[in-house]
């Protein structure tokens, strides 16, 4: 059950994919606020919405990737960040009659840590806290679980700081961004992973574009054994 | 909020200004008396200490002004072991010949409130902190020479009336031409604690969570740097509102993006609305009060790039690719797309932008391999478009992959992601013009006001200072994984 990550919108990439892979996701992850350089899902989400279900990949699992330097930063700037997160997912679930919550009641929400940046351990606090304590919608069920996309294998923090975590600060899963077999929808690899120590590792990318050639604006991307990615991820369930 | 650290870092940034006072009245060899302890023993001073031997020399000045080669920069990063603090700085001196033994950085501060921010001349760097005191929350602005790594001047004000667990997330704004810095700070503030069940991520069982909903302000300070001295806080009236902010100044506004905090009505979804829009708010320098407030198009404020135009209005580049102006008169926005970096990839690029001297400005896109001139006055006309291989991590930090030359004719660039090192290209003709590559793959480029280059990388020696001519001048370790360069 593989799906695409993209920076792009949704109904802007979902034919070129199904054109060189030849079939549809089982869903996407797609960029929201605070994604400075990217496409954001919020800002257009009744067509990202209307392009994931015509695409027949209709999950949709968030992602953040903020200004790079800020995960070095403190408590107050990984809570200001994660505030605008989760108020850009609110907002599309607000714009988007058919996008509910999942039906496990648990969203995971990626945060985008790139090779080369470091994550403290007060950015993460101030992050990962507010994503776990927030009262989505006012439902009071607290829905949002935070995750990291990180590569374990990078000498940056990361799994060492995730490791100096406590409580519900503890991301939930790990979407690994190595290693890069590369392939296809039809033959994703089924495990190889990269991990963290104390953070199973969930969800892996095991496409980029870049590195693996793909003509579509879409990196793949895998749940590891065990992991339905779709039951964590947006619904859109039915035709906007 | 460790309030006994705060204070410690705090006293070391009042040892150095009196060390610096003290250098400029003539007393630099009394400053030497400072025993090594001192010198070691960490926080903003012991960074600063390192030039007094330059200090010492009769008729030197505290460091090489621009042009020489030798000057300090300052790190920006998370120390490369537990307990991983946010935000800590250190400073480093960089060459001036080849391939001279270059000291190891030195702590300087630790648990900064926010990234340094450079001023537009890069003459100086605002740090900020904020500490814990009975009356609230101090907020102290720290100016740095960023030449000799000393003191300029610092000041503090304080934030009353606020719930203990409150957050204060400063952003400094440098006024071009002007002594003013202006501070947005956004306040958050915890209320309506409660206990709540939550599933567990890994066996989806309920357990007992203390929750908390977290309200957002922002308030306006403006520090004087000839004085020292603060006006305000001018708190903004506008909770709840999203943290994040876009900023930047001109001679005589600040200009300020902010969003309202979409909050539920009710349980539920509701009939379905669109997302609320940006505004953007002209603040007179030194007022707390909008003389102009205008909706902007979307998305919302948070870490893309905004520099002042050589008109006085202000510009900020979002999506990697749009270029939303606000007008220094009415605040009103337009936008415009650079089609040269209208190129949508799988993965974001970092993106930088830098306003020039003659107007045009300077816009990086490692993710897509290009760089551009742009000019303002003919609706960000494209006036050189470079393109280079993409690097292997055009995204992570540091967000300066790519650099111009003071003149504005060659570009800086990180090597492609097989080659890695560095590339030079003639800004004119697009040609390769030089290239070092040695295996080592580096994540960030910066150009220092002396024309040397830095280049950062992950592990030791992390960094690499070369010549304008791509020429290995010398290596220093860091214990600091570097984020940013000031």
């Amino acid at each position: 059950m593989a799906g695409y990550d993209t920076a792009g919108q949704i109904q802007d990439t979902y034919v070129s994919a199904r054109d060189e892979f030849g079939e549809g996701p089982a869903f996407w992850i797609r960029y929201f606020s605070p994604s400075p350089a990217a496409d954001i899902f919020s800002d257009n989400a009744v067509a990202e919405c209307e392009g994931a279900w015509a695409s027949g990949g209709h999950y949709v699992g968030p992602v953040s990737a903020p200004y790079q330097s800020n995960l070095s930063g403190s408590t107050a700037q990984g809570q200001a960040d994660a505030q605008t997160y989760a108020a850009s997912m609110l907002s599309a679930y607000y714009a988007v009659g058919p996008l509910v919550l999942p039906s496990s009641k648990r969203l995971y929400c990626w945060l985008d840590q790139e090779y080369s940046t470091s994550l403290s351990l007060d950015y993460l606090d101030g992050w990962a806290g507010y994503i776990a304590n927030y009262n989505f919608a006012g439902l009071g069920t607290y829905p949002l679980y935070p995750c990291l996309y990180c590569d374990p294998g990078s000498p940056y923090p990361n799994c060492s700081t995730m490791a100096a975590a406590r409580g519900l600060n503890v991301p939930a899963a790990v979407w690994s961004s190595e290693p890069e077999p590369c392939g296809s929808l039809k033959n994703a690899p089924s495990s190889g992973a990269e991990h963290c120590a104390t953070v199973p590792t969930r969800l892996w990318q095991f496409g980029e574009q870049d590195a693996c050639g793909y003509s579509a604006n879409v990196d793949l991307d895998v749940g590891t054994p065990g992991f339905f990615t779709p039951s964590f991820c947006f619904n859109v369930r039915s035709d906007p | 909020m460790n309030h006994s650290r705060r204070c410690k870092e705090v006293t070391f940034v009042r040892s150095l200004q009196r060390t610096a006072a003290a250098a400029q009245g003539g007393l630099a060899s009394r400053a030497l008396i400072v025993s090594r302890r001192e010198m070691l023993a960490g926080g903003i001073g012991a960074g600063a200490l390192i030039a007094l031997p330059d200090l010492s020399t009769p008729g030197a000045r505290p460091a090489a002004s621009a042009g020489s080669g030798s000057r300090y920069v300052l790190l920006y990063g998370t120390p490369e072991s537990r307990p991983f603090p946010g935000g800590s700085v250190a400073a480093a001196l960089s060459p001036v010949t080849n391939s001279r033994t270059l000291p190891a950085p030195k702590s300087v501060a630790a648990k900064l409130a926010a990234a340094p921010v450079s001023s537009p001349d890069q003459s100086s760097v605002a740090l900020i902190t904020v500490d814990k005191v009975p009356a609230g929350a101090k907020v102290t602005l720290t100016l740095v020479d960023s030449t000799s790594a000393v003191v300029e001047k610092q000041g503090s004000l304080t934030i009353t009336g606020i719930p203990d667990g409150t957050n204060i997330l400063p952003t400094p704004v440098f006024a071009p031409g002007t002594a003013t810095i202006a501070v947005v700070l956004a306040i958050t503030e915890p209320g309506d604690k409660r206990l709540v069940s939550k599933k567990n991520p890994h066996t989806g069982a309920p357990a007992p969570m203390h929750a908390v909903t977290w309200t957002s302000h922002h308030a306006l300070a403006y520090f004087d740097s000839r004085s020292g001295g603060f006006a305000g806080p001018f708190h903004l009236g506008n909770a709840p509102a999203l943290a994040l902010t876009t900023a930047a100044a001109n001679g005589s506004d600040l200009f300020l993006w902010t969003t309202e905090e979409p909050r539920p009505h009710h349980p539920g979804k509701g009939r379905p609305r669109p997302a609320p829009l940006p505004w953007v708010s002209a603040f007179p320098l030194g007022s707390g009060r909008a003389r102009v407030s205008v909706p902007s198009p979307a998305p919302w404020p948070g870490g893309e790039p905004a520099v002042t135009l050589a008109t006085a209005d202000v510009a900020r580049l979002v999506n990697g690719r749009t270029m939303q102006v606000s007008s220094a008169l009415t605040g009103d926005v337009t936008q415009v797309t650079i089609g040269a970096l209208n190129v949508i990839r799988a993965k974001p690029s970092a993106v930088t932008m830098q306003s020039r001297p003659d107007g045009t400005v300077f816009i990086t896109k490692p993710g897509i391999g290009r760089a551009v001139i742009a000019d303002p006055a003919e609706e960000f006309r494209v006036r050189a478009e470079l393109r280079f291989p993409v690097p292997a991590v055009p995204l992570g930090a540091p967000a300066s992959k790519a650099v111009l030359s003071p003149s504005g004719g060659t570009l800086y660039v990180l090597g492609g992601a097989k080659a890695g090192g560095l590339s030079a290209y003639d800004v004119a003709t697009g040609a390769l013009t030089a290239s070092y590559s040695h295996g080592t793959t580096y994540s960030g480029l910066y150009q220092l006001p002396s024309g040397t280059l830095l280049a950062v990388s992950a592990a030791n020696p992390r960094l690499a200072f070369f010549s304008p001519a791509l020429s290995l001048l010398g290596t220093a370790d860091t214990s600091l994984q570097i984020s940013a360069v000031f």
